[in-house]
């Protein structure tokens, strides 16, 4: 059972006539909305990844002293940086709701013999995130006052 | 009353004459429950002989009359011509794939794929006849039942913008079939397969796009296939690396 035929391997020119290779336009990922949306995506990637490396530079600025990471600090209020951090914000915010949306399909939960349907393993996945990112937001942003 | 007709511009290749492509424009009867497949072969009966695709069952199953129909990735034995009537459709061989003639592309490539990840059951040791059949529970068919619906017409891989420019890739059906066998509670030749699936032309070049789902005519969801794959590897790798004494 193991064994199987082998098939013939593929081997240009094997065919008497030339075979036509369509080409593939470099504006391919607009013809379908979802080839957009994947660009999109693949984008956020690059984007989070820049926020983070302007994220390191500042934690480094932080070990040359409170006059080189107070200078930083002042011209992240730039329009450009606000401009960067507002598409970063974006960018970040719709690859985690594609990420967790996308958890319920792919990860089979099971408790006992019960399979968890996935629509609530997604739900699941948003409430933790939401808890989780609330529990940051407000050791950061509003632990000072309590 | 003069007959309802319908347009079609059909891709024209001839490999005999080489150059670039052509399109060609037909008009055909429309009627209400023809399929596009029915138009094309209206074509080739009554208008021009020399059209040629693929078809064989035109009931779904056989999976050979994928085309594009107004870019979209279709089997033509289930597009109904009443779901773009009065507009025209535009039909073409399936994108992705080279094309031997007219709606008629080479699918060397796609079956070679589909063996590499040896979609067939695979067992250490055989059982002998005597001791029957190798039994399953309907919760044991359950888990693969969905992945093992796929007919080979090739739609995912016309439509996964992965595919398109690094033809290397495994593509969608070949890695939904090797995670198939996976779940077979009869199988044992997951260690064979995930040699193949997790190379790297295998499950990590996919990028979870999922319009190779979005397309596939028998819901297989060949995307998820490859996500719970890549799972199900990296959670081979962790015990192994965790416990490198256990056999995965």
């Amino acid at each position: 059972m193991n064994s199987h035929p082998e098939s013939r391997p593929y081997e240009p020119g094997y065919y008497k006539y030339k075979l036509h290779v369509p080409s593939r336009p470099p504006t391919w990922w607009l013809r379908n909305f979802k080839y957009f949306l994947f660009m999109m995506r693949e984008i956020s990637s690059a984007i989070i990844g820049l926020f983070l490396l302007l994220f390191l530079y500042e934690i480094f600025l932080l070990s040359r002293g409170p006059e080189a990471h107070g200078g930083f600090q002042e011209s992240l209020r730039s329009p450009g940086f606000v401009l960067f951090y507002v598409i970063a914000f974006i960018f970040a915010l719709y690859h985690s709701i594609t990420w967790f949306g996308a958890v319920g399909r792919i990860q089979v939960v099971r408790v006992g013999g019960w399979k968890v349907p996935p629509a609530l393993v997604t739900a699941s996945a948003f409430v933790g995130w939401i808890v989780v990112s609330a529990i940051i937001g407000f050791y950061f942003l509003g632990g000072d006052h309590v | 009353m003069s007959e309802k007709t319908i347009t079609l511009k059909v891709f024209r290749y001839s490999p005999e004459q080489g150059g670039e492509p052509t399109e060609q424009e037909y008009e055909v009867p429309f009627r209400d429950d023809w399929v596009v497949l029915d138009a094309l072969n209206y074509i080739k009966d009554q208008i021009d002989g020399t059209l040629s695709y693929r078809w064989s069952c035109r009931m779904g199953v056989c999976g050979s009359c994928g085309m594009m129909v107004n870019g979209e990735p279709k089997l033509t034995c289930a597009t109904f011509l009443r779901d773009y009537f009065s507009d025209e459709i535009r039909v073409a061989p399936l994108s992705n794939f080279s094309v031997v003639r007219d709606l008629v592309v080479e699918l060397d490539d796609f079956l070679g794929k589909i063996q590499a990840v040896k979609p067939w059951i695979i067992r250490k040791e055989e059982r002998p006849v005597e001791e029957g059949e190798y039994l399953q529970t309907p919760d044991q068919l359950a888990e693969f039942k969905q992945f093992s619906m796929c007919i080979n017409c090739a739609l995912c891989y016309s439509a996964c913008p992965v595919y398109g420019p690094e033809s290397d890739f495994l593509g969608p059906a070949a890695l939904a079939l090797a995670h198939r066998y996976n779940l077979d509670s009869r199988d044992e030749g997951r260690e064979e397969r995930e040699d193949v699936i997790a190379s790297e032309e295998g499950i990590w070049n996919c990028t979870f796009v999922g319009e190779c789902s979005a397309v596939c005519p028998k819901e297989v969801d060949p995307a998820v296939a490859i996500q719970r794959s890549k799972v199900d590897v990296t959670s081979n790798w962790f015990k192994s690396f965790i416990m490198p004494w256990k056999n995965r």
